[in-house]
């Protein structure tokens, strides 16, 4: 019952930054789709993916693919909303000085952190992952696009939501640091950086999975022990 | 029952190289309301927060209902009211919505045997619903709408709703208007009258502590000068008005002299601690025309305990 | 029953000796009969918004002044003025309150002329 009701609380906050990243992502990306259907964008993609190892792998598909558009757009949005929905949860608590009043509370701190976590990841899946979705099945109509989209983009795009929640936790992480600026504080942050780099520059899905994950957990239990000793 | 329900030993704490708070040794006894003061940045908050286990102490440790500050566990938090400085709430939330919030940290089915046989309900809807309908706040409001005030009747109505066992106010009733302020007292008063409750809240209204507290804590720049109940500090901070017919005596050597104020046939003493019949002794001996022990409030007699040794009036004056 | 109490929590006057004083003088008016129950101690305080260990202190000294008896579980009762303790024991309280007055005369006038 108390977990359940600070995630409310927490989703509750998160709510207008889930409809924003929905809004967003679904208008550019749905306008650059919409672009592909009508023609255009082939030649960009094919100067672009020429050279690149993975148009070796799979093919002229990867560059003629309708979803490759997006992919960009998909990675911004999620870089986006991880840094606000970690200044939501984080930093603006400072600002409000709300923070002592939900620290004291008959639950375990971590508790806390994990109605946060869970509220971010509830989140990306809503207005990311479920737009994204819709995105690839509604680019699977041969009706529509010549080229079908191939499943490779389509796993690749849940990399970059992803490494939108590895935003997330880097941002937490700096927000509950107590350390100054130009020492450790921005650790969180530079090291949720070079695990989007480290990402998108791995063409290859498996590493690219495993670099996340890692970053992943070592930002989850950096923020873990934060929370827990964290002075408020 | 334990019948310290809090207790600090040593407990300091530095925030880089200034003290914050300097070793203080404070014990609360159970069923008390203790009046926690002490001038602006003298270390009031510092030390709840680490009674809370919201900050670390640098050395020292602190006890809540028997357990360490620093490890309290739910359970026990659950038994502890805590009014935040400021009153900060979610903002976004209607008071509705804080309600449920709140209410979900009381779960009445989680009661262990213990608790419901001393305080049977701990979560009571028809007592917040009250208290809300007595202040004249529409439950659909939300926060952010809501003045100072308002925001502080919401934060007492949380508090007090639970029935808490150990309730810790910071300054609860800081910038609010006279009205809050008895309804604060009110609220405290009335959980007091429970069985086992205890309070402590810090304030900077005087004439507040001296209504309701049995006990005071002073503190001054990080130290805690005075813990006593009430009526000992009443009584021991003394001030002494002695009229000599010559001139006052170079060397004033009474036990006790806290401060010191010298006119031309006058002396005005500041004591602690010293029995009247020493006051008359001195008087006596060094041939005061007469004196008289004047009787402080007990704001004047923080003033004059909290004053620095070379203290004197700000504004003096002078007849020409 | 109609006892009005007046706590002034700035006077420098204790507030129990206030309340006491208070009752003694309704007593001594004769505002309260000898019999009248006192309101309980939690009554009061919570009426006066003050602990209630100041009102039962109040009450104690009212007793020791013999203006007043406790009935163990039944309440603290104004008593009967032959069962009172000599007029000594009212002017006890009556001579505080004289010196508050004088002190507070001091604090007025005395004072302003200067260290």
């Amino acid at each position: 019952m108390r977990f359940s009701t600070l995630l409310r609380k927490e989703l509750r906050e998160s709510l207008p930054w889930m409809l924003l990243a929905a809004i967003i992502f679904l208008a550019i990306g749905g306008f650059s789709l919409r672009q592909v259907q009508l023609g255009g964008w082939y030649d960009w993609s094919e100067r672009y993916f020429s050279s690149r190892p993975i148009t070796e792998t799979y093919g002229l598909q990867y560059r003629r693919s309708p979803l490759q558009i997006i992919g960009p757009v998909l990675l911004l949005t999620s870089i986006g909303l991880g840094l606000v929905l970690g200044v939501r949860h984080f930093w603006i608590p400072y600002f409000t000085r709300t923070w002592p009043f939900l620290i004291h509370r008959s639950v375990d701190r971590k508790t806390i952190f994990w109605a946060k976590l869970t509220a971010a990841i509830i989140t990306f899946l809503i207005s990311i992952g479920a737009v994204w979705a819709a995105f690839y099945s509604y680019s699977c109509d041969p009706e529509r696009f010549a080229m079908m989209p191939i499943k490779r983009i389509f796993i690749e795009g849940w990399l970059f939501v992803l490494l939108g929640l590895v935003v997330y936790l880097g941002t937490a992480l700096t927000a509950l640091s107590t350390a100054r600026w130009y020492t450790t504080k921005i650790f969180g942050l530079a090291f949720a950086t070079v695990i989007i780099f480290a990402t998108i520059l791995e063409w290859r899905l498996g590493r690219a999975f495993a670099a996340i994950i890692i970053g992943a957990v070592i930002l989850l239990s950096q923020n873990i022990d934060s929370i827990s000793n964290r002075e408020f | 029952m334990t019948e310290t329900v809090l207790e600090t030993q040593g407990l300091t704490k530095y925030y880089g190289s200034t003290l914050a708070l300097d070793h203080m040794n404070l014990q609360i006894p159970r069923g008390c309301i203790c009046g926690f003061v002490g001038r602006n940045g003298a270390g009031k908050t510092t030390a709840i927060k680490l009674m809370l286990g919201l900050l670390r102490p640098t050395a020292g440790s602190s006890r809540l209902l028997g357990c360490d500050s620093q490890q309290l566990e739910p359970v026990i938090r659950q038994r502890i009211g805590y009014v935040t400085e400021g009153h900060r709430l979610f903002r976004w939330m209607s008071i509705n919505e804080l309600e449920k919030f709140q209410r979900a940290f009381f779960p009445k089915h989680e009661l262990e045997k213990f608790q419901r046989a001393f305080f049977p309900k701990q979560w009571d809807d028809k007592f917040f619903a009250d208290m809300i309908e007595y202040f004249g706040l529409p439950r659909k409001r939300k926060i952010k709408h809501l003045s100072n005030g308002e925001r502080a009747q919401v934060s007492l109505a949380l508090a007090l709703v639970p029935n808490p066992e150990l309730l810790i106010m910071d300054d609860p009733t800081l910038g609010l208007d006279a009205a809050i302020r008895r309804q604060f007292l009110e609220g405290m008063i009335e959980l007091i009258m429970r069985e086992g409750r205890t309070v402590l809240f810090s304030s900077h209204i005087l004439g507040d502590v001296e209504r309701v507290s049995d006990r005071i804590a002073v503190i001054d720049k990080g130290v805690l000068r005075a813990n006593c109940s009430l009526e000992e500090f009443r009584a021991a901070v003394k001030k002494v008005v002695l009229s000599f017919a010559d001139s006052t005596p170079a060397d004033v050597d009474i036990d006790g002299l806290l401060h010191l104020r010298r006119s031309e046939k006058e002396l005005e003493l500041i004591l602690v601690g010293t029995a009247d019949e020493q006051i008359a002794e001195w008087a006596k001996s060094n041939r005061a025309q007469n004196h008289q022990i004047v009787q402080m409030n007990l704001e004047d007699q923080f003033i004059e305990y909290t004053a620095p040794a070379n203290h004197r009036r700000l504004f003096r004056w002078e007849e020409k | 029953m109609a006892l009005w109490i007046q706590i002034s929590s700035g006077s420098g006057q204790p507030i129990y000796v206030q309340v006491a004083e208070q009752i003694s003088e309704a007593i001594a008016k004769s505002e309260l009969a000898s019999g009248d129950k006192l309101p309980a101690v939690r009554k009061l305080a919570s009426e006066l918004v003050i602990n209630p260990n100041t009102v039962a202190r109040a009450y104690t000294r009212l007793e020791q002044a013999g203006l007043v008896t406790t009935k163990t579980g039944s309440g603290t009762y104004v008593s009967d003025p032959k069962l009172r303790k000599s007029d000594a024991a009212d002017i006890n309280i009556l001579t505080e309150r004289m010196d508050t007055l004088i002190t507070r005369g001091l604090n007025l006038g005395l004072r302003e002329q200067g260290k």
